[in-house]
């Protein structure tokens, strides 16, 4: 089920007011409706797939319940490695193994060794696997580190590895901090309530209006990149970084929001990454979840940055590429991936990598200082450069797209493929990045006026927005369901 | 809880008061004239009506329309004569053309290109199929008996599927529509959409578990029925051959059809090879209407018809 879908309007509504219905009366009975109403979500899309869930959700319990009962580390380990087996063996299965077998193969061929591939599988990727697997990991691992007591009831469990507001993409919650509030009582919380309708309508625009706005733009581009000139290919890629941040970030919003309905509340994913200063500030600002998930499980278990500076490099390249790697089977995600460590690894060189930790963009001042909006607009070109490997769906697509984006200057005005005004989604995105600007200081509250009426005025342009950019023709999911 | 939803309901409801100022002041919505039927059963537009016709949730298109007095969307009166040369266009939504202003027709291309030297007649009404048209003749045969050529636009698939004229009114029940612009708005944006393909899905499942053994008897042969409806139309209301022709794409025309047309000697404006020889687009964003392009091509092929015949004369 979408978040911008029909279905998923008629099916909130309904929890929604079950749940709040059970509150009062069982703790128990409101986790088995979530727990159902997670199971039914996520059903939508291919009911076969909740085994594999289920699969997950059983081993990482009996894992925790083993793991708490092992008075020996040797044994504790052991169901770690159960753990990490059986989630990583999902993944690995269902998300790389054709890679695997290809890139296996392409090897033999380049050193002049053919070899009929007969081993690649048919296999259809399942909806948000890379999302639940890493969820159910951190709970298994913080047991194992003694972080986290596992719990008995295997409902909350099953209810916080399959909670749907996040199932399929995230925020990749850590159960530290979500399995406590699916096993204590929520209580109803108006002001979180509006909150959370506030993200969710702010997700929804980023999503309808920006994102899928923007997508035929891009696949038009990046389809028929060698027949653009450079200004189009700039173009391009300026457009897919707005897609997908407008695609991704609007559904952490719209996950945070009904979340938030539920008296939950998720961990921010995105924190305005485009006003990012340098790479490092990206970083901290661009799918949060996952690269905390990374900085806690893989780079300080590698050592961190406390063996020197060439193991830090090394465990930063590793994490980049890893985590690059996690977004898809293709070698472009691991260009991208180690794109990025090049970029951060000069910063970490010259210790510039904190040095935006706790400097708030423009905080004295209406607009930021030029020299800060000169920082941005470089860091948003290095980013936008390495989406165009995240986007490519080959090395050599890329190498090509930027061959001639930078090969030989070139400008023509871009006619949008359906003869739309173009003009229309220029202003578009100039009035969003003003919005964003405006809203910069907290990413969970995206109307923070105190003045009624400009908080009604908002709600009503993010509502003719949608219907301005509304395509009917489109049917577009999240482009981080295929990850 | 009780505060959570009284506020959600009146936000929305004041969102949606503001959203149809809005709406209204930027004009987005199509004006969507009335319709009425007349003594000879025939759909037509409400004499004397202006307004736009607006698709696009931008305004991508933004066309004057205008309702002649005898109820077609044309810049023309229909007031044929015995000296001067004149043309009726008879078809659908096409022909009617509220896809463009009124003063930018196919009928007015083609009397541009010929020099002022026919007049066009547009009797285009949306979704009328070779049974209505000619019903439309028949109907307005004092005045067709003045008219020189008379040019029938078809879509094949669509306008062959009824072997005899039965009146259909087509008066659609705007009901709410008729007052609110929003709502004209997101239907014609397409938001509405998806509820009506819900609903179409569960009637389709009710409908499965209720008809289940309702299966496709036999295999139709369409174009012998097309072909059969064809005849069994002009046995009815006759051809005049001398004077007539189709209008229709070739591309997409069973060539059993095509091959009767010509055993029959009647005449073909086919506008497939010059539609498909141009790879500049022909039709609209939203629909496949023609664009400027396509009437431009089509108001070419008709002039070139009629010069011809009128040189044959």
């Amino acid at each position: 089920m979408l978040f911008n879908s029909l279905e998923f309007f008629i099916f909130l509504p309904i929890v929604y007011v079950a749940y709040w219905f059970l509150n009062k009366r069982s703790l128990k009975l409101q986790n088995l409706l979530l727990l159902v109403a997670s199971y039914v979500f996520y059903g939508w899309w291919d009911y076969r797939f909740l085994s594999l869930i289920l699969f997950s959700t059983v081993v990482d319990y009996a894992v925790g319940l083993g793991m708490a009962k092992s008075t020996d580390r040797h044994r504790k380990r052991v169901y770690l490695w159960i753990s990490l087996i059986c989630n990583l063996g999902l993944l690995g299965f269902f998300k790389y193994y054709n890679f695997f077998v290809d890139s296996f193969v392409e090897a033999f061929s380049f050193f002049g060794h053919h070899i009929d591939n007969v081993w690649t599988l048919n296999i259809i990727l399942p909806v948000g696997i890379s999302f639940y697997t890493f969820q159910t990991l951190s709970y298994s691992l913080d047991i194992y580190k003694g972080q986290l007591k596992p719990t008995k009831d295997f409902v909350a469990f099953a209810a916080f590895v399959s909670f749907f507001p996040q199932l399929v993409a995230g925020p990749i919650e850590r159960a530290s901090n979500l399995l406590p509030q699916i096993t204590g009582k929520r209580n109803f919380d108006y002001r979180q309530a509006t909150d959370g309708l506030k993200l969710m309508l702010w997700g929804l625009f980023k999503k309808v209006a920006i994102a899928d706005s923007l997508a035929p733009i891009v696949d038009d581009i990046f389809t028929n990149a060698a027949d653009y000139p450079s200004s189009t290919l700039a173009l391009g890629a300026i457009f897919f970084g707005f897609q997908i941040y407008g695609d991704f970030s609007g559904y952490s919003d719209i996950a945070i929001g009904t979340s938030k309905l539920f008296g939950i509340e998720l961990m921010s994913n995105f924190k305005f990454p485009y006003f990012s200063r340098n790479i490092a500030e990206f970083w901290r600002r661009w799918h949060i979840s996952l690269s905390t998930w990374f900085r806690d499980y893989l780079y300080i278990p590698l050592g961190g940055s406390k063996y020197g500076m060439q193991k830090t490099i090394r465990n930063v390249f590793i994490i980049f590429v890893v985590s690059g790697f996690w977004h898809g089977a293709n070698w472009t995600f691991i260009a991208w991936g180690a794109l990025h460590a090049l970029l951060f690894i000069p910063l970490l060189v010259m210790g510039k990598n904190r040095l935006y930790v706790n400097k708030s963009l423009g905080s004295k001042a209406l607009i930021p200082r030029l020299g800060e909006v000169g920082k941005i607009v470089l860091t948003f070109i290095l980013v936008s450069i390495t989406w165009i490997f995240f986007r490519a769906q080959t090395i050599s697509d890329a190498l090509s797209y930027i061959l001639r984006l930078f090969g030989d200057f070139s400008f023509a005005s871009y006619q949008h493929p359906m003869g739309y005004r173009m003009i229309d989604f220029y202003v578009l995105l100039i009035v969003f990045v003003i919005y964003e600007y405006l809203i910069h200081e907290n990413e969970r509250l995206p109307v923070p006026f105190k003045n009624r009426m400009v908080r009604l005025f908002v709600y009503i342009m993010l509502f003719f927005g949608l219907l301005l950019f509304y395509d009917s023709g489109m049917d577009r999911s999240f482009i981080y369901f295929q990850f | 809880m009780v505060k959570l939803v009284s506020k959600i309901l009146l936000y929305f409801i004041i969102s949606l008061v503001v959203l149809e100022i809005l709406v209204r002041a930027f004009h987005l919505y199509n004006d969507r004239p009335e319709r009425f039927v007349d003594n000879d059963s025939l759909n037509k537009w409400v004499p004397g009506q202006e307004g736009y016709s607006v698709y696009g949730n931008r305004r991508q298109v933004f066309a004057k329309y205008h309702i002649n007095s005898s109820g077609y969307n044309s810049y023309r009166e229909f007031e044929p004569s015995e000296d001067g040369v004149e043309v009726a266009l008879i078809g659908d939504s096409f022909i009617e053309g509220f896809h463009q202003d009124y003063d930018n027709s196919i009928g007015k291309k083609v009397e541009n290109n010929l020099n002022g030297k026919v007049e066009v007649f547009e009797y285009g009404h949306s979704a009328n199929d070779l049974a209505d048209q000619l019903h439309t003749i028949q109907s307005y045969s004092q005045e067709f008996k003045a008219i020189d050529y008379i040019v029938i636009s078809i879509r094949y698939e669509d306008d062959l599927t009824r072997g005899a004229y039965k009146p259909i009114n087509r008066i659609p029940g705007y009901g709410f529509l008729k007052y609110s612009k929003l709502l004209v708005y997101v239907q014609d944006i397409g938001l509405i959409d998806p509820a009506k393909r819900m609903v179409a899905k569960i009637l389709a499942f009710k409908n499965n578990r209720t008809k289940k053994s309702e299966t496709t008897e036999a295999q139709i042969d369409l174009s012998t029925t097309f072909i059969n409806n064809f005849k069994s139309l002009i046995d009815s209301y006759g051809l005049d051959k001398d004077r007539t022709a189709f209008l229709l794409d070739g591309s997409i025309t069973d060539q059993r059809f095509l091959d009767y047309l010509k055993d029959e000697n009647i005449d073909v404006i086919d506008y497939a090879q010059v539609f498909y020889n141009d790879n500049v687009p022909k039709t609209l964003i939203f629909d496949q209407h023609w664009n400027n392009k396509g009437r431009t091509l089509i108001a070419d092929l008709i002039a070139d018809y009629v010069s011809m015949k009128e040189e044959n004369k």
